[in-house]
């Protein structure tokens, strides 16, 4: 084989699999699986909820954007077309009940809608931040204890 | 005679207020979509705070931009990181009044058209903004529904270099919430 062949078909080669690797590894990257995420916090439901309502912009940078674990005895479950939102109740606002609220992954959707209110729960979900009535986690899952 | 007036007013006063009826959801959905000739764009928010007070047509609407979800992973650090700036600007509001409210009958079952007018807060940006949209009155409440366009440039929502002329310059905004009455 010619030697340009050679570089040809190894530039040829390197380029295909640098193009099938931005393609599937950065254009087309999977969703982060938040099942399977480390927690970067585990804390209370009660704890999380007091920090953002006392202290909203110390906590802005810490939880917002992170994965939690919390635990707490849920108030409500709501449940509408495919969503299932947990909700643990601390204060009364203009907008009704303010705490957290978690919506759950479709796939925890029916355990998420067993819950009741009286028993305590862990869940595990993405903090998306506060909204100055709530804390939103989404992507949540139920961990069994 | 004074007395009468005054207890009259009195009990009128209770009457309004008491009628005056907010309606509320922490369920509403928000969804944005762009064609651009790069690449779809499309994400879902459903976690959307609502507020509708029936006698004065004040409306309030309160999202968390980090809680919109994209079909690709990429695209959502990419909204979230260079285009909204999540970190630095959390929240997007719309804050209004529904400027025909009188002539909707809040009590009645039926469709009604809405015309919206407010100010309107994205990537730390308030401009005033005039839309039109719908309520459904129904036994479950009053549902909203709008779909209006936005320019990413009126809240400097810059389009890097690279993709300019690849990505819509506007994107439509579909508002869809169940409201409910708020009882204290």
């Amino acid at each position: 084989m010619k030697n340009w062949l050679k570089v040809f078909a190894f530039a040829a080669i390197i380029g295909t699999l640098a193009i099938a690797y931005m393609w599937f590894f950065v254009y087309n990257k999977p969703h982060k699986d938040f099942e399977k995420a480390n927690p970067d916090y585990v804390i209370s439901a009660a704890e999380c909820y007091n920090h953002y309502s006392k202290d909203k912009n110390t906590e802005e940078n810490n939880y917002t954007g992170k994965v939690l674990q919390i635990s707490g005895t849920p108030t409500s479950i709501e449940s509408s077309d495919s969503t299932v939102v947990v909700v643990f109740a601390f204060n009364s606002g203009m907008f009704g009940d303010e705490g957290i609220r978690c919506t759950m992954l479709k796939s925890h959707n029916e355990k998420a809608k067993k819950l009741t209110s009286s028993s305590s729960i862990i869940i595990k979900g993405f903090c998306s931040g506060y909204n100055d009535t709530d804390v939103i986690l989404e992507q949540c899952s139920l961990i069994t204890k | 005679m004074k007395k009468l007036v005054v207890l009259f007013t009195a009990i009128l006063a209770f009457t309004i207020t008491t009628n005056a009826q907010q309606f509320i959801t922490k369920n509403g959905k928000i969804s944005f979509y762009s064609d651009g000739p790069l690449e779809k764009i499309e994400a879902h928010n459903s976690q959307v705070n609502a507020a509708l007070n029936t006698e004065t047509g004040a409306i309030v609407f309160k999202v968390l931009m980090k809680s919109f979800i994209f079909e690709k992973a990429l695209m959502q650090e990419h909204f979230n990181e260079n285009y909204v700036e999540s970190d630095k600007f959390p929240n997007s509001t719309l804050k209004g009044k529904v400027t025909n409210a009188k002539e909707i009958d809040f009590s009645k079952d039926g469709t009604y058209e809405a015309d919206i007018e407010g100010e309107l807060t994205i990537h730390g940006i308030t401009k005033n903004v005039k839309e039109k949209g719908t309520f459904t009155i129904s036994k479950d409440g009053i549902h909203g529904e709008s779909k209006f366009m936005v320019k990413l440039a009126d809240f400097d929502i810059s389009i890097p270099g690279a993709v300019t002329g690849k990505i819509a310059e506007e994107i439509e905004i579909t508002v869809d919430v169940m409201l409910k009455p708020y009882k204290k």
